[in-house]
């Protein structure tokens, strides 16, 4: 089986390939670049589940290579040897199951958009084609990367990405400006990130994820030494660079306070928000985190934070997307609520929890946003929830997946959103009873189930139930083959993914069902949760009220109960023929929400009301102080010699005279010098 | 005697050029540049040298002959590559042959003499990245003024003029500023008997001047060092020498602008490489600090200049001051990957400004305006032209696998952990957020240009351009990436050549 | 009879003081050639004076070219001043200042 990891490269290189053919061809290509781009997602998929079969089969259980060499030349800093930076593959538990969910999503989106992008004659496909096939490489390079550099630097490649898709409707005014918005914001977060494997690179010399020469063990051996890096103690230095790298991580998941993009880039394609915005880039920032767990868990600080930062997020967001009216939006605002679920549970320490949210996020979002854009084509580009209405009857395919897709999101039992989520919070808990600061971020994310319950029924019941609220909603647009498969096969999915880890079923039977966790604890040796737990220590032993038993069932209990409250609240108010929106009864709060808590104004006002007064403060002092220096020694010289150019009137006598004068000068200082008149 | 066939043959070509009729020119002008490109991009397979040219290294393509005996000095014709220069030398070949063939459109009027005076350029930029006697290199360093000062005054825009004598003074009075300071030098050091660089550099490295004028010898040579930083600082440019650059970019013809902001900033920088930061390393260390502080403010001043310009060329013109102030901190760092890095950049950002100003020249010439408030969604018309102003965009913003990554990347890398400038990791940081209002600002010229509804203030009717306008921009589009992807193509011979520097006082 | 060396330098002194007060107050460009021309021969003096002096020839031989430029110079400075005449109408010095500034 080890033989198949030959072929590992390829699976970016293909897509990479439709890339080149859509930019080059697609024009001419019958479906102007789609075939090709399915085709060869299709044969990234089919190489990522056979790196799933070498993972399993092969004898270290992983595959690491260097492929070529990017740069090697002398380090200087605290490591006084050479430095290589490569291009490498590893492929472990975790990249194999990673690549496969991008590469599946992207091969569903692909599959949508022949309905959703070629079906509805837009002009500009082969650019989107090679925007798409863009990204699934530089993605699926991005998560066999194995190093930080190669890493970061598909991280940004993404973002390019992101930013031409989102920008794909570029001739209205709306789209780029998000798209900008959307690589700035994120840019400001690679900035920190930059940095950061930038001081780790100078730090240890080395990028690489797993291995001796790792980064991680190297920063391992270096708290064990005890020694100062940069001035700093090696832990507290461990936790700047970590926490360095995180602004990458929070720019690019949306999370506080980065997150202001993600809504906007909702003025893409709705595709390109399934794959980009909900299930794989915004991935790659908490993808990052699990890559290169053992740094962070060598810094219990830096993980309390990533923690905190998450519950916080994920209440946060989730507040917002109560009262949105826009559908995508309210998936947008899910969508970095659920990011904030995933850090918090990486925070904690639960990193099987946090992946397999990861995992079953993936399948569920991106279920809903093509459920979303199977609605739009439905609604013939109709986004407003209240212009929709009884879709139910007209629509089943698309209402139960639908239905699927939203059971997992708010996390009711036994739908896969459930047992990753109820995992999360249940991780939390557990450490929460030691530390204050994570039972805060624990409360806070506790508290976002009841909204996540709440808006999520909301948008179920305004857009799928009641009566039709407008002439579309009547009589919808039909939907094709090429829009059901994508929705069926996520739909399943979303339903079953949650077998992959039944933590609580394992812990009150004591039944040996947590697939997930024990994939994860194969791999690379020191980068798997094996290490990981051994690093994360006690308190998953100590940290139950009560017996581990009745812990589970409180957790579980108490999520389930808040779901269900919030779905039931949503029920009440919106399941009626003739919903109205209720938003009067949040009083003044309503306003602060539906502003976003103007987190874009103070955004925007840092861009637009500081930066850019201060760039043009700068233009006029270099306008004026510095180029007026420049000009005015030309100036003085010119008016200097406008006066002294007087001297020549053009009578010879004058000259005469000055001659005269001059010379008589010239004999008194001569003079005066060589003491004649002494 | 490759490089006296290399010069000969541009300035040959520049004389033929010159008398043949304006119908041709073009044509012609561009066929002749291909034979120093050609010839250049030989002796970059053929390279043979090793080391550093001034520090004992193998030179690839030496030749040397005494020419002048003035009194006991000697001047002689001594000119050769190694590592840090021929990239240089390609980059200049190659990049006016494309500087020539994107020329064809704009240009309509006294043609021959227009890419004379190009070819006459390109020669005289290969000596000066080849030349290693400081007489001959000084000659064709201060020729280059000439023709560039023509291209402007002649060619340029409607205040051409007073953006021509503004560089010619500017410049010129700094070239005087760096020839006295040299020649003093070259006065203090008693034993050494000609101009030739590497005996002026083994000489300062081997104890320095004896004093002059008045001055004893470490003063002498921190005076020196101050006085030569000066004269290229005007060249490269930093703040606050670099109110001539905007000036003439907007008022240079599209052609001029690709050559001055892709190599003539260059030879501040080469210059500063191979003069202050090879012969001087006690003074880099003693002027570390300050040099570094003007490096970031150059980057963020620079900047933030750019982010309130709404001229196109202007945009491009001040993030060419924010492009050089990392090459600045890559020389100062004093580490392989920050000097290896900041070469590197030299090379990069001459491909990448050079593409962005052919990308800006494209959309000038068919709607006759540059402010970004006269225009909107130009990608509606010219999709292809705009693509490559996007990729040209985003390799400015140091975008991964395009050259513009790894040059930055090496320079931050080796300026974080550099051991001779304090405070290195703060100066690094600091610099990096460029990286961010480069991205501001060029996105945010993009978007009110190239997107949105096609509008369009002046009165012209946009179509695709032509190919000979977008064929220079797709080789050097591929030349980015290719280095983007494999830097080590170059960046192998840039560090071999820059290794010797740093033994002298890096601690690398 | 052997006239000390004193009396020639006052002569050529006295001379030269006479034609520079020429050239300050007259206004007549014959009278500015006419100064000159005394000057110049107040240096041929004391050349010539030096020379005898010295018991040198070269003085003497110097003092043979200077007239022979002096006369040259007045063939030139005539040529002027008639052309000056011509242009002004007057040989008044002060009037052409065209070539000011």
């Amino acid at each position: 089986m080890e033989g198949l990891f030959d072929y590992a490269p390829a699976i970016a290189l293909f897509p990479l390939a439709a890339f080149v053919i859509a930019l080059a061809f697609g024009p001419k290509l019958p479906k102007k670049g789609a075939i090709p781009g399915i085709v060869a997602t299709a044969g990234s998929l089919a190489l990522s589940l056979a790196m799933v079969a070498a993972v399993v089969g092969g004898e270290e259980g992983y595959y690491h290579t260097t492929l070529f060499t990017w740069a090697a030349g002398d380090a200087a800093g605290e490591v006084g040897e050479g430095i290589e930076f490569t291009f490498g593959i590893l492929i472990d538990p975790l990249a194999a199951l990673m690549l496969v969910i991008v590469s599946l999503i992207a091969f569903l989106v692909h599959v949508f958009s022949l309905e959703y992008m070629n079906a509805e004659g837009e002009t500009g496909l082969p650019r989107y084609y090679a925007g798409l096939g863009l990204f699934t490489f530089s993605m699926l390079a991005f998560v066999y990367a194995d190093n930080l550099l190669m890493a970061f630097m598909f991280f940004e490649l993404v973002g390019l990405c992101s930013f031409l898709l989102i920008g794909f409707w570029f001739r209205t005014r709306s789209a780029p400006s998000a798209a900008k918005k959307a690589f700035l914001v994120t840019r400001f977060g690679d900035y920190f990130f930059l940095i950061g494997v930038v001081a780790i690179a100078a730090t240890f010399g080395t990028l690489q994820f797993a291995g001796d020469d790792s980064f991680v063990a190297a920063a391992e051996a270096a708290i064990d030494d005890g020694g100062q890096l940069f001035g700093f103690d090696a832990e507290t230095w461990v936790t700047i660079t970590g926490l360095l790298v995180l602004g990458g991580v929070i720019g690019k998941s949306a999370q506080f306070p980065l997150h202001t993009w993600l809504p906007d880039a909702m003025e893409g394609p709705t595709t390109v928000s399934a794959l980009i915005h909900a299930a794989t880039m915004v991935a790659a920032g908490v993808y990052l985190i699990a890559r290169m767990f053992g740094y962070y868990a060598l810094s219990p600080t830096a993980l309390a934070i990533i923690a905190f930062v998450g519950g916080f997020t994920a209440l946060f967001a989730a507040t917002m997307g109560v009262v949105k009216d826009d559908i995508k939006q309210v998936l947008a605002y899910s969508t970095i609520s659920q990011y904030g679920y995933m850090m918090l549970g990486l925070g904690v320490g639960g990193y099987v929890a946090g992946v397999f949210h990861l995992m079953n996020h993936a399948f569920f979002k991106a279920l809903l946003f093509l459920g979303a854009g199977a609605v739009i084509i439905l609604m013939h580009h109709e986004q407003d929830m209240w212009k929709m209405g009884g879709l139910k009857n007209k629509a089943p395919v698309t209402y139960y997946t639908f239905l699927a897709g939203a059971l997992a999101l708010a996390g009711i039992i036994p739908f896969s959103g459930f047992w990753s989520k109820d995992e999360i919070l249940y991780d939390a808990l557990i450490v929460g009873t030691e530390e204050p600061l994570i039972m805060a971020a624990y409360a806070m994310g506790l508290l976002a189930v009841f909204f996540t319950g709440f808006y999520t029924f909301r948008m179920v019941f305004l857009t799928f139930h009641g009566k039709p609220r407008s002439d579309v909603a009547e009589d919808p647009h039909p939907v094709g083959w090429a829009v059901k498969f994508p929705l069926i096969a996520l739909g399943v999915l979303a339903v079953i993914a949650g077998v992959a880890n039944l933590a609580p079923v394992a812990k009150l039977t004591g039944l040996e069902i947590e697939f997930l966790n024990e994939w994860l604890s194969g791999g690379a040796e020191g980068a798997n949760y094996a290490a990981y737990t051994d690093a994360l220590a006690a308190v998953y032993d100590t940290g139950f009220i009560g017996t581990e038993s009745t812990t589970v069932l409180i957790a579980a209990g108490l999520s389930l109960l808040l779901a269900f409250s919030g779905a039931g609240l949503a029920w009440k108010l919106y399941n009626v023929p003739e919903p109205v929106a209720h938003k009067e009864r949040l009083g003044s709060v309503r306003e602060t929400i539906e502003s976003n808590y103007y987190q874009d104004e103070y955004q925007v006002w840092l861009a637009e009301g500081l930066t850019l007064p201060l760039a043009r403060a700068a233009d006029r002092f270099d306008q004026t102080v510095i180029d007026g220096t420049v000009n005015g020694v030309s100036s003085v010289s010119l008016f200097g010699s406008d006066r002294i150019k007087r001297i020549q009137t053009g009578i010879v006598t004058n000259y005469a005279a000055l001659i005269v004068t001059g010379f008589i000068a010239l004999v008194i200082v001569l003079g005066v010098l060589g003491g004649w008149f002494l | 005697m490759m490089i006296e066939a290399l010069l000969a043959v541009t300035l040959v070509g520049a004389l033929v050029t010159f008398v043949a009729p304006n119908r041709i020119a073009g044509k012609l002008a561009f066929g002749i540049s291909l034979i120093p490109a050609a010839l250049s991009l030989w002796m970059f397979t053929a390279f043979d040298g090793s080391g550093n040219a001034l520090l004992d290294g193998e030179l690839a393509f030496e030749s040397q002959f005494e020419w002048i005996q003035l009194g006991d000095y000697t001047i002689s014709w001594l000119v050769g590559l190694d590592g840090i220069s021929l990239p240089l030398v390609v980059l200049t070949t190659v990049l006016t042959s494309l500087a020539i063939m994107s020329s064809w459109t704009p240009i309509d009027e006294r043609e021959s003499q227009f890419y004379g005076l190009v070819l006459f350029i390109e020669a005289n930029l290969i000596g000066v990245f080849t030349a290693l006697d400081f007489f001959v290199w000084f000659i064709f360093w201060e020729a280059v003024l000439i023709p560039m000062y023509l291209l402007i005054g002649v060619w340029g825009g409607p205040r051409r003029k007073y953006a021509a004598i503004k560089f010619f003074v500017y410049t010129n009075v700094a070239s005087l500023l760096m020839f006295g300071a040299f020649i003093t030098l070259v006065f203090g050091l008693g034993d050494v008997t000609s101009f030739a660089l590497p005996e002026v550099a083994t000489a300062m490295l081997e104890g320095g001047p004896d004093g002059f004028a008045g001055l004893g010898g470490s003063a002498l040579a921190s005076v020196v060092f101050v006085a030569m930083f000066l004269g290229f600082a005007v060249k490269v440019p930093v703040v606050p020498f670099h109110t001539w650059l905007p000036d003439a970019h907007v008022e240079a013809p599209t052609p001029a602008s690709v050559l001055l902001a892709g190599v003539l900033l260059k030879m501040g920088t080469y210059a500063l490489l191979r003069f202050n930061f090879t012969m001087f390393p006690e003074q880099v260390e003693a002027y570390a600090i300050p040099i570094a502080a003007i490096a970031v403010i150059s980057v963020i001043y620079g900047a933030m200049l750019a982010l309130a310009q709404t001229d196109l060329k202007r945009i491009v013109a001040y993030s060419s001051v924010s492009s050089m102030g990392y090459v600045i901190l890559g020389l100062v760092a004093y580490t392989q990957f920050g000097v290896g890095g900041a070469t590197f950049q030299m090379v990069s950002h001459g491909l990448i400004s050079g593409l962005m100003f052919m990308a800006v020249g494209v959309i000038y010439n068919a709607t006759h305006t540059r402010m970004v408030t006269d225009m909107s969604g130009m990608a509606d018309r010219m999709p292809v032209a705009v693509g490559i102003l996007v990729a040209g965009a985003f390799g400015y913003m140091g975008l991964p696998l395009m050259s513009g990554f790894f040059g930055e990347f090496a320079i931050f890398f080796g300026a974080f952990g550099s051991g001779l400038l304090a405070y290195s990791q703060l100066f690094t940081s600091l610099a990096m957020f460029g990286i961010v209002i480069v991205a501001g600002y060029l996105l945010f010229a993009l978007q009110r240009t190239v997107f949105g509804p096609y509008h369009l203030e002046t009165d012209y009717d946009v179509g695709r351009a032509p190919l000979h306008d977008v064929a220079p921009m797709f080789v050097l589009l591929g030349i980015i990436i290719a280095l983007g992807v494999a830097p080590e193509l170059i960046f192998d011979m840039i560090t071999d050549a820059v290794d010797p520097i740093l033994e002298n006082g890096g601690d690398a | 009879m052997n006239v000390p060396i004193e009396y020639f330098v006052l002569l050529s002194m006295a001379l030269f003081s006479i034609g520079l007060f020429g050239i300050l107050t007259r206004r007549n460009a014959l009278m500015f050639l006419m100064s000159v021309e005394i000057m110049v021969n107040a240096a041929n003096i004391n050349l010539i004076a030096f020379a005898l002096y010295h018991g040198n020839l070269t003085g003497q031989v110097f003092a043979l070219f200077v007239m022979a430029l002096a006369a040259a110079e007045v063939a030139i400075g005539l040529g002027i001043i008639l052309v000056l005449y011509r242009n002004f109408r007057d040989v008044d010095v002060t009037v052409p200042t065209t070539m000011r500034w």
